[in-house]
């Protein structure tokens, strides 16, 4: 990790007006944030500019009148307004700087990225994950962070989250928020019908295996059944990506694949392969995302639909509208839950086991564009927002997890709720997408094709086609 | 041809010269909008490009057009291009043939079920989509759940490749059934009513009159609607993206779904531009066979 450097024109300037705003941002904190314990974070201004800019440590920010775009995902009004009231205490910090917002849906935004960077004009601020960060590096379509930000500030976020965002000594994208997955379940469902629950522990590998969450399901589903209920099921239709089967191969469906590998097997067996994805340069699909282990896992996410455990169409909120007994989620729905009042009486569990306990880490990341004219102010813009009283406020509004182990440590309930502390400990064992500069192309074409064998394709035949088409999309690349 | 013999009448003099400046607003926006482009698709289809940027970096001749035609998915996407002009025009013109005859009768109602008809082609193609999309839903569609009252299992409308191919041209035929309908039905309404008398002093039935008058008169519109209903089956693309994506198993994907894919899923502009050149010339093909077909009979 590159140390942050001191550019030219950084000022540290002390002027009364920073002082008095430091002192009334002080006095505001406690009020704003009740529940926390205060220490000055690696987030809370080291660069000491006349509002806090969070890990912001680059050059002053211009008087002049511009015009900073953002485009990121559309989220629910309640966090539309938290970003937005953002956006407002920095324009009135600096009012020569205007911001201007886009927002799209969440499952377009990696194309829109795409299309923007094409066009030669793109938002500032793209809101980008971090499994395309290989891709993000090698096209140069972003501009390499560390440059802006505290070193402290950057090694405050989860170790695998970093890593998976740092290519060759570069931060190509600032993960702001991660949703490790695991299961959430609905206790009530399962207490009417008598059925065992998953257990509640709080180790990433303390949980069912796919074949006794597979029993469940069916137990669940037969009893619902037999009470004349056609319309709950046992397992939540996905709510990632655009929803449905095939909706976030990264996110959640590669769960089911790379569960039934192992990093730890020998390095030329078809588990390893299996668990890796993509051969070593990136550049081969065949041997890795079609082997028999890879088959053999989608099976059993083929047998979820085959045999009615989940919808075969997209059912928006169905964990949360009661309609379904256990759901792919994390700690997104435990906060919102708290937040909200529980709709019902919940638990948590870590997701299915294979070979290994396996779930993903993938982090909506926040990208410079690396064609903005105002790299300096866009990641003060940035920074600001994930400074952090911005990031508890989203947080809160949101009920994501925070990526920086500082703000986690902050909230009590991450340590003493099961739920939540599951979900720390998911994230810390978490893997990241394979490492591929195609894994755009990689993921749009094996999201289709696992869609495909959910809605009942063979397994195996359709991996060995996506395999091949992938390798032909790869080579492009070499 | 001799110019020296060319002459202007006088009287019409400032319309040689007013003309084509009329026409310039017009020509202008074509080439700016429909000759440009598909100049740059021509020239980008011969080019090679960077996958992360997208910007041209050399010349490969025919390399996108051999990956292109070599590629299965291709090879699918050309025959789905077909299937769906001919299920197109097998649905949409005798329907709107059919309704155009019905609201010409004037028969109650018939104001309504314009409104109705003109209503579906004005409304947004996405909006139609995602509402067919509700529709053709398993387990909570309208469609499913009339298919549960009368005791009839669920039937996967998009998740099964034939049948998924019938709902997009069921959900495209209901919206865009409208303009050719209105194309028939100012027609019908231009046909004089007298050779209709005529015809039925010397002893013509309905059915005679329909294939003997209305049909021969009417060849001008369904030679146009047919036009129309071709390009637009070729052209299809929004209710794929947002019913199937072009699957399952690629088998809603149409040419223009497939370009779509490699344009901005795969990050492989030129193989994109190769097959929308490719569309084109099947399109121009298929438009002047049609074109000979009718011509003959209609002598238009």
């Amino acid at each position: 990790m590159t140390k942050s450097r001191d550019l030219p024109g950084l000022k540290s300037t002390l002027s009364r007006r920073s002082v008095l705003v430091g002192i009334a941002g002080a006095l505001a904190m406690p009020a704003l944030l009740p529940s926390r314990a205060f220490a000055a974070t690696p987030g809370s201004n080291p660069g000491k500019y006349k509002i806090d800019l969070g890990g912001y440590t680059g050059p002053e920010l211009t008087g002049s009148p511009i015009t900073l775009k953002i485009m990121r995902q559309e989220f629910p009004p309640e966090v539309n307004a938290v970003l937005q009231a953002q956006y407002d205490a920095f324009s009135a910090a600096y009012p020569n700087i205007t911001i201007q917002e886009e927002r799209v849906p969440y499952g377009d935004l990696p194309t829109k990225v795409q299309v923007y960077v094409t066009s030669g004009s793109a938002p500032d601020i793209m809101m980008g994950r971090n499994d395309f960060a290989s891709a993000y590096a090698a096209g140069q379509l972003t501009l390499p962070l560390q440059q802006f930000l505290s070193a402290d500030f950057i090694d405050d976020v989860y170790a695998p989250l970093r890593e998976s965002a740092t290519i060759d000594g570069n931060l190509v994208c600032l993960p702001w928020e991660t949703n490790p997955v695991y299961m959430s379940f609905n206790r009530d469902i399962f207490d009417k019908f008598g059925i065992k629950t998953p257990p509640e522990v709080g180790e990433f590998d303390g949980g069912w295996t796919v074949e006794e969450y597979m029993q469940c399901f069916d137990d669940v589903t037969k009893a619902l059944r037999a009470a004349g209920d056609t319309q709950t099921f046992a397992l939540a239709a996905s709510g990632y990506g655009n929803g449905g089967p095939g909706s976030n191969y990264t996110q959640l469906e590669s769960i089911w694949v790379r569960m039934m590998g192992d990093p730890n097997a020998a390095k030329d067996s078809s588990v390893y392969n299996t668990f890796m994805g993509v051969s070593e340069d990136g550049f081969t699909a065949s041997g890795y995302v079609n082997t028999p282990e890879a088959a053999a896992g989608l099976a059993n996410y083929q047998a979820v639909f085959k045999n009615g455990y989940t919808p075969t169409g997209v059912v928006p909120d169905q964990f949360r509208g009661g309609a379904a007994a256990v759901s792919f989620s994390g700690t997104g729905t435990v906060k919102r839950f708290l937040k909200t009042g529980q709709p019902f009486n919940f638990g948590m569990s870590p997701a299915p086991k294979g070979t290994i306990a396996y779930t993903t880490t993938v982090a909506d990341s926040p990208t410079i564009y690396s064609g903005t004219p105002y790299p300096a102010e866009t990641a003060a813009l940035l920074a600001f927002i994930c400074n952090d009283a911005n990031r508890f406020a989203f947080h809160d509004a949101w009920g994501s997890m925070p990526v920086r182990k500082t703000l986690v440590d902050a909230i009590p309930e991450y340590a003493s709720d099961q739920r939540l502390l599951l979900g720390t400990n998911v994230a810390d064992h978490a893997f990241g997408p394979p490492k591929s500069v195609g894994w755009f192309d990689y993921f749009s074409a094996i999201n289709p094709a696992v869609k495909d064998i959910a809605l009942g394709t063979d397994p195996q035949t359709r991996l060995n086609d996506v395999a091949t088409q992938i390798d032909g999309l790869l080579a492009k690349y070499k | 041809m001799k110019f020296s013999s060319w002459t202007v009448n006088p009287t019409r003099r400032g319309e040689l010269a007013i003309g084509p400046l009329m026409i310039l607003p017009a020509a202008l926006g074509l080439c700016i909008f429909q000759f440009w482009p598909l100049g740059v698709a021509i020239l980008n289809s011969f080019r090679a490009f960077n996958p992360f940027n997208h910007r041209p970096n050399g010349w490969v001749g025919f390399g996108n057009y051999q990956a292109v035609l070599a590629d299965p998915s291709f090879q699918s996407s050309f025959w789905v291009s077909l299937i769906y002009m001919a299920l197109m025009m097998v649905v949409i013109i005798p329907s709107a043939l059919g309704l155009a005859i019905l609201l010409d009768k004037r028969m109650p109602g018939t104001a309504l079920a314009r409104g109705a008809i003109l209503g579906a082609l004005a409304s947004s193609e996405a909006v139609a989509a995602l509402i067919w999309n509700a529709i053709y839903q398993p387990n909570s569609g309208l469609l499913d759940v009339i298919f549960q009252t009368f005791g009839l299992p669920s039937q996967p409308f998009l998740t099964d490749g034939h049948l998924a191919v019938v709902c997009i041209v069921i959900m495209t035929a209901w919206k865009d059934i409208g303009l050719p309908m209105l194309i028939f039905l100012g027609a019908l309404q231009a046909i004089p009513p007298h050779l209709f008398e005529a015809a039925s002093m010397d002893g013509a039935n309905r059915w005679n009159k329909f294939w003997r008058i209305t049909l021969p008169l009417l060849r001008p519109s369904l030679v146009l609607g047919l036009f129309m209903t071709t390009i637009a089956a070729a052209r299809l693309f929004t209710p794929i993206q947002i019913l199937t994506a072009g699957g399952p198993n690629g088998q809603t994907s149409n040419i223009a779904y497939f370009s779509y894919a490699q344009a901005f899923l795969f990050n492989s502009p030129g193989p994109a531009a190769a097959s929308v050149v490719m569309m084109l010339l099947m399109l121009v093909v298929i438009t002047v066979i049609q074109a000979r077909a009718l011509r003959s009979r209609s002598g238009i």
